[in-house]
């Protein structure tokens, strides 16, 4: 069913679409990160055709809701196809929800592993972007001596190294509209930027606002200074 | 708190010795203050939320013809109703003088989607849900609605043609952004 | 223009207008006062500014949904990720500049007569604004938040007699949405309550500030009032950094996770101004110890005034003073222990400053 739509927002993204992505993998380097940091909506809106494609059929993003997509970039008729294409009533107003429609499934389906709510993940793990990317990544064969637990796989960025989750990305499991090649590393990469928006969607705006708030800061205080200087040097005279 | 102290008080006869460096500093603390206390302001402003709820979004290319869609907005029920072509032609028909309430047919319907028809589900004599949503239901003799309490009826465009009411079924604020989508407010 | 004011219009039919007016505009102030003396005017300030933030925050905030009512705020509401880094970092701010204050009076012993109740007033107002940090983080719904609260609320269950009804009592029960709703209001009616000490520490801080020698003072306007503007232009840069770059400063990483009864964080985390007083409070054991611990470290902070022996207006030892350094130390070692024989160690070394150093050394250096 999501996967009905997925050229549907391809070929939305299509009209939004710029050019080839910049090689952020080689070295790693995401645009939010850092202290003048702000969110690649193109790669955002990548990770969300990779979130919406692969991610979506297990996890949800339940404090982001539809119409939030429109600052990513997509027009709010995008916004709405897509929510429709996932058929929900109330349309852009709805939330991006759990497949699952009986709360415990998922739990009781994965031997007790819920799949996390990815909203806020970015800021609930440490060094959030990096963690999602290198554990997207990470999966390699188990080190020897290591037994592996039953349905779990070997993943080296999850702490204790098992994980539940399959590894869920592979070369070209989506076609991005704008062009860039649809590597693993790429997808992760991208969807890390977007869960990166999810988490914080106001970062770009805190960081521009905050860099005019301390010029500005630093302006009032030597006027301050100076002002306060002059009004002492006329008190002694 | 100080800056806006500072600034009340220098408007308020400033040496003008102090001149241009104090007015500075004046104007620039103001300027903080305003900038600091502007977001606490704008955040009582209606959140998204209510935003989203106030324009509110519905889909009406699955009405079928002759059938009405209720929804709900601004706390009020909202009717959405695709005409069909016999019942356009009628209501065209009609001399406006002879109504009680005259409104043209192109005051009642959108410009461009003259097929549907958005009408308050109130009706405006008793306060009183209307009947005539789906085919079946009572419609009266105008096939448009009927209210069950006080027997007013309308033509399929939302105008009163006989009974207690007086003034036609009140149109909501909407537009249609796209072919099959409306938007209200 | 100034003293007249007194007794112009305004001071005529409204004595407390009059006297305002005298304060700012005639001329007793003693020129050359120090930049950290606007520290409490920021404290002020600060509070009014957290009351503001905090007033638009309690339109959209639910106490039934604690967390998802946080995120709405930060997502859906306009400027409500500004409106809520206002209030978390006017928190830090705020403690930042409280813990400065008393550090900087116990440096210049500024608690000695007449200083006393000036000094003793501060105290409380850390006390009070201490517990108004505590209700507000655990108002957030975060994983951290909840588990506090729980720790706290059960452990007022366990009591028994007349402090476990006076917990109940504060707690309404269990943790939970009712809880919430109730610590709402009393976060609220207590940060009023510090606006109150604020404003009782203003007019005792009255008596222990210089007087100016008759005809070489200077009025607060302009002097003062420019000399405040430097003060908060600069509290502002800093504050701007810390809001705008780093919002969640000092907050525990794991109370990004929502609250839930069934997943128990690995260790107790706080907001980084309230770890000192919950080191104190972990060195000793059960509800009582702490309890006992957080009262001890308050009330031995509040005698300071007492157990410096050196009398009015007597010598400042330097001695003395490198121990303050020490005790501050100790404060942030408090803070960061993870150990608990090292937090042990800082409680005792707290203590034995107050209740052994200060009267030995001071007495010592008085002579």
């Amino acid at each position: 069913m999501r996967r009905f739509f997925a050229p549907l927002l391809a070929m939305g993204l299509a009209t939004a679409g710029a050019a080839q992505a910049e090689d952020t993998l080689s070295p790693l380097h995401f645009q939010s990160q850092g202290v003048f940091g702000s969110i690649d909506k193109a790669a955002a809106q990548r990770g969300l055709l990779v979130y919406q494609t692969v991610c979506a059929s297990c996890h949800s993003a339940n404090a982001l809701h539809y119409r939030d997509l429109e600052a990513l970039g997509l027009t709010p008729d995008q916004a709405a196809s897509i929510a429709q294409g996932v058929k929900l009533a109330d349309g852009s107003t709805a939330t991006l929800d759990s497949p699952f429609k009986d709360p415990a499934m998922p739990a009781s389906a994965f031997g007790g592993a819920l799949p996390p709510d990815l909203s806020s993940i970015v800021a609930q793990r440490k060094h959030g972007t990096r963690y999602v990317y290198e554990l997207l990544t990470g999966y390699t064969t188990a080190p020897d001596g290591v037994t592996m637990l039953p349905g779990h796989f070997y993943n080296a960025a999850f702490p204790g190294g098992q994980i539940a989750m399959p590894p869920p990305l592979r070369d070209n499991a989506v076609t991005y509209a704008d062009g860039t090649a649809a590597s693993a590393n790429q997808e992760a990469a991208d969807v890390a930027e977007f869960l990166t928006w999810a988490a914080d969607p106001n970062l770009s705006t805190r960081h521009q606002i905050g860099l005019r708030a301390v010029i500005f800061f630093v302006f009032l205080s030597i006027v301050a200074i100076a002002s306060k200087r002059k009004i002492w040097r006329e008190s002694r005279e | 708190m100080a800056e806006t102290a500072a600034t009340d008080a220098l408007s308020h006869g400033v040496d003008s010795r102090r001149g241009f460096l104090t007015i500075l500093t004046g104007a620039a603390s103001a300027v903080a203050a305003g900038s600091i206390v502007w977001p606490l302001i704008n955040a009582l402003n209606p959140d998204a939320r209510s935003e989203a709820s106030t324009r509110m979004i519905v889909d009406v290319a699955d009405i079928a013809e002759n059938t009405a869609k209720t929804v709900q907005w601004a706390g009020l029920p909202i009717y959405i109703r695709k005409l069909t072509a016999k019942q356009i032609a009628d209501a065209q028909a009609v001399m406006t003088s002879t109504l009680p309430d005259p409104a043209e047919f192109t005051a009642r319907v959108p410009a461009g989607y003259q097929n549907y028809v958005v009408v308050v589900g109130l009706n405006t004599g008793t306060p009183c849900a209307l009947e005539g949503n789906a085919p079946a239901d009572p419609r009266g003799d105008y096939d448009g609605w009927l209210c069950p309490c006080d027997g007013s009826q309308y033509d399929p465009l939302g105008r009163v043609r006989s009974g207690p009411a007086k003034k036609n079924l009140a149109i909501p604020r909407f537009k249609f952004i796209n072919a099959a989508q409306i938007q209200f407010g | 223009m100034t003293t007249e004011l007194k007794h112009s219009w305004a001071g005529e039919r409204m004595p407390g207008l009059g006297c305002l007016c005298a304060c700012l505009f005639a001329p007793v102030y003693k020129p050359g006062s120090k930049y950290l003396d606007t520290v409490p005017a920021l404290i002020a300030i600060m509070l009014a500014f957290l009351t503001l933030s905090g007033l638009v925050l309690a339109v959209y905030y639910d106490p039934w949904h604690a967390f998802a009512s946080v995120q709405f705020i930060g997502r859906d509401v306009h400027n409500g990720w500004l409106v809520h880094a206002y209030h978390a970092t006017g928190t830090t701010a705020l403690f930042g500049l409280v813990y400065l204050y008393l550090f900087r009076a116990m440096l210049t012993r500024g608690y000695r007569a007449p200083g006393e109740l000036a000094w003793g007033l501060g105290v409380k107002l850390l006390a009070v604004l201490l517990l108004v940090g505590w209700l507000g983080f655990v108002l957030t719904g975060g994983a951290a938040a909840y588990w506090s609260l729980f720790k706290a609320s059960n452990g007022a269950l366990a009591l028994s007699g007349a402090p476990g009804a006076i917990g109940n009592w504060f707690f309404g029960g269990a943790a939970g949405g009712n809880t919430l709703a109730r610590l709402e209001v009393f976060h609220a009616v207590l940060a009023l309550g510090a606006l109150v000490v604020m404003w009782l520490l203003f007019s005792a801080r009255g008596a222990v500030a210089p007087k100016a020698e008759p005809g070489k003072g200077v009025a607060f306007f302009p002097y003062y009032l420019s000399q405040y503007l430097v003060a908060l232009a600069v509290f502002a840069l800093i504050f701007s950094v810390l809001a705008f770059f780093a919002p969640h400063f000092g907050q525990p990483r794991v109370n990004a996770l929502p609250g839930d009864p069934l997943t128990v964080p690995v260790a107790v985390a706080l907001p980084w101004y309230l770890l000192p007083l919950v080191g104190v409070a972990g060195a000793l054991p059960g509800i009582w110890g702490g309890i006992l611990g957080v009262v001890g470290a308050l009330a031995v902070l509040a005698a300071l005034p007492w157990l410096d022996r050196s009398g009015r207006g007597g010598a400042k030892g330097g001695l003395y003073c490198c121990l303050t350094w020490v005790l501050a130390l100790d404060v942030v070692g408090l803070g960061v222990s993870c150990s608990p024989l090292l937090t042990a160690l800082f409680t005792l070394w707290y203590f034995f400053h107050f209740l052994v150093l200060t009267p030995v050394v001071t007495a010592m250096e008085a002579k």
